[in-house]
């Protein structure tokens, strides 16, 4: 058994060049995936091998070269629909990233908005999905809103988002409903699927910022029937500077193109002009074809975790991980963690404080250690706030993780806080 | 001791560690044992920009000598503050102005700090050198008897317009000057100084703070008695109000 565990883990972490790095002469601990993965061999071959050998402008070009792009740039965008399980190529649109797929939805969509219509996001919202809304409805007059957490209503501490208000937030004003599937700062995993049945019912669209939830959760669009369904490439071991906005073909139809120019035409006259069929309508200007094209590799290496015995290997790893690192951080009276709730799943992102300590000081001693943390605000500024504190520490575990690892973490922690307390 | 002497009893000091959680235990412990600044030190306008942790700093003179006194929310950045203290503690501004320290790279100290904190350990020294030199022209104020005679309203203006020059706008890297958001600059024979200015959009959340600044760079320029700003959305500013300068900063043209 403990053989078997550690075969595969050291197999799967054998496949990421990356974690044998030393940082200041330590053995790296890396364990801030919740803001980007480290890329695993097959992905970063791939790379490589796009650019020498498949390296054309897609979608434009009669010569092979640009074939061989188009067809890496067109089977990723596949694996994508087959992975979220799509209905079609149409819904799979290519940005740039998680924020980029949101500005697009909250822009485009918004731009049907009138004074007093409300958009509705949550208190535990990354700044992506809350800064895009608020300059939808500078616009147009609309109203942004937030379903509180449990700390803004004075009800808890951990910023558990209190959807048991959703019913009476739910009006006739509101147009559409921006979720967090999984919160980058407290873990928990948000019953999406319960909430769009709701949402629905009053005929209300729902987006769900996937940022977070595409790693930790097996992700089935037309399941969870959300209406949008956004995430980025470089969170599961693709390429930075690629996401991916899923839509439901109804709704992308009756919105207006995002941007205009390159690719998301169909005739253009000084005049007039009229636009591409999905999903190119929403993909101007030459898109990063070999980052998007990298998320087939990715995507079959997410799989490979997931599924056989690695599958069962790493999931229990996870476990034990994440219930070692809950007793570790919550059996010390000195630590505040946040993201501690009953009744929700909680995956392995970690946030904190020690009481007295700055989480910058924490951050800087652990990475004398070889442990590559975040400190700051995490991008979530209201959240962390309402918690009464201007920082927190994170430590954020992706599948390539290893108990030991957090061991090494919860010990290189009590050294920081003994220097620094 | 003059301030390169300081600096190389520091440099000594650090060269008996020979690794760095031990630099860090000391740079950790100077901050604990650093004295609090009072409470009426860590008010906003002591606040420094730039700087991830809050770091307040606050500048006292005596007998034409400056002292400094800082607090931070993070010990290794008050650590770091002390020792710059220590180095600047009892020099005339001339002298603070006069130097180029070197010790914070002798001792390895910037290239083992992570950029962020890296950027606010040059905001600190910024701080300390901008405190030096509005010092040294209270002192020549002084000895050439005031304000009053020494600027004339042209130049005070120009001075105002050089202050205005220094303040940012939050979401923008160029100057409200430049960016067209003062619409009116008038200075009295008094030398007190009115200003007309706008924000980018009447719903700017950083307007206090944008106004604030303004106000205090003006009331520290050469010259200015008193400042009185007018905040007004009428005409109402775009981009077509920004300076060549600016515009070419921000690849508009």
């Amino acid at each position: 058994m403990e053989d078997a565990r550690i075969k595969i883990l050291s197999e799967v972490r054998g496949l990421f060049p990356a974690l044998s790095e030393k940082m200041n002469g330590e053995p790296l601990v890396y364990l801030d995936n919740a803001a980007t993965t480290q890329k695993p061999i097959q992905v970063l071959d791939f790379l490589g091998d796009a650019m020498v050998r498949s390296n054309a402008n897609v979608h434009r070009s009669m010569y092979e070269l640009s074939d061989r792009s188009t067809t890496l740039y067109e089977n990723a965008r596949e694996k994508v629909r087959a992975f979220v399980n799509a209905p079609g190529r149409e819904n799979i649109i290519f940005t740039s990233g998680t924020t980029a797929s949101i500005n697009l939805v909250a822009d485009t969509f918004c731009r049907r908005l009138g004074p007093g219509d409300e958009i509705l996001i949550e208190g535990d919202s990354h700044h992506s999905n809350i800064v895009p809304w608020q300059l939808a409805a500078e616009r147009n007059g609309a109203v942004v809103k937030v379903i509180p957490t449990d700390v803004m209503l004075g009800a808890g501490r951990s910023g558990r988002v209190a959807f048991e208000m959703l019913d009476q937030m739910l009006s006739d004003r509101v147009k559409i409903l921006a979720l967090t599937h999984i919160s980058n700062i407290t873990g928990l995993v948000n019953p999406v699927g319960d909430i769009i049945s709701k949402a629905h019912a009053r005929g209300i669209p729902v987006l769900v910022d996937g940022a977070q939830g595409i790693v930790h959760e097996k992700v089935d669009v037309q399941a969870m029937d959300c209406d949008f369904y956004a995430f980025s490439a470089h969170k599961i071991y693709g390429a930075t500077g690629v996401g991916v906005l899923y839509g439901k073909t109804e709704i992308l139809e009756t919105l207006p193109p995002y941007m205009g120019g390159g690719d998301m035409v169909e005739t253009v006259t000084y005049g007039k002009t009229t636009y591409a069929p999905l999903p190119l309508k929403f993909e101007a200007g030459t898109p990063n074809f070999t980052g998007a094209a990298s998320l087939t590799p990715a995507l079959e290496f997410a799989e490979y975790l997931r599924e056989g015995e690695t599958g069962c290997v790493l999931g229990e790893e996870e476990e034990r991980i994440t219930s070692f690192m809950t007793g570790a951080l919550t059996s010390d009276p000195d630590i505040e963690v946040y993201g501690m709730a009953d009744g929700l799943k909680k995956t392995p992102i970690f946030t904190f404080n020690i009481r007295g300590v700055n989480a910058g000081d924490l951050a800087q001693l652990l990475d004398k250690m070889g442990v590559a943390v975040r400190s700051g605000l995490m991008c979530a500024e209201p959240l962390i706030n309402s918690f009464g504190a201007n920082s927190a520490l994170r430590a954020s575990f992706a599948p390539y993780n290893t108990l030991e690892e957090a061991q090494v973490f919860i010990k290189c922690l009590q050294r920081a806080k003994n220097m620094l307390l | 001791m003059t301030i390169k002497e300081i600096e190389q009893q520091i440099v000594e000091e650090f060269s008996v560690f020979d690794n760095w959680m031990d630099k860090y235990q000391y740079i950790i412990d100077l901050g604990k044992s650093m004295p609090v600044i009072a409470e009426e030190g860590k008010k906003d306008e002591n606040l420094i920009k730039g700087c991830q942790s809050r770091v307040w700093l606050d500048c006292r003179e005596e007998d034409g000598k400056l002292y400094f006194s800082a607090d931070s929310d993070a010990i290794i950045t008050k650590g770091i503050i002390s020792l710059l203290i220590r180095v600047y503690d009892g020099h005339t501004p001339q002298e603070i102005i006069d130097s180029e320290i070197d010790f914070i790279d002798a001792i390895g100290l910037r290239q083992n700090l992570s950029p962020t904190r890296a950027n606010g350990l040059v905001s600190m020294l910024k701080q300390i050198k901008l405190y030096a030199l509005a010092f040294k022209e209270k002192e020549e104020d002084k000895t050439t008897g005031g304000d009053g005679e020494k600027y004339s309203v042209e130049e005070v203006q120009k001075n105002v317009i050089r202050a205005l020059k220094q303040v940012f706008d939050p979401e923008i890297p160029v100057n409200v000057y430049d960016l067209g958001l003062i619409y009116e600059v008038k200075v009295g024979e008094d030398r007190s100084v009115f200003i007309k200015m706008t924000m980018t959009s009447p719903t700017c959340p950083m307007a206090d703070d944008v106004v604030n600044d303004v106000n205090n760079a003006v009331s520290d320029a050469p010259g200015v008695k008193s400042v009185q700003i007018e905040l007004t959305f009428e005409p109402e500013w775009d981009e077509s109000r920004m300076s060549e300068e600016a515009k070419l900063e921000l690849g508009l043209m």
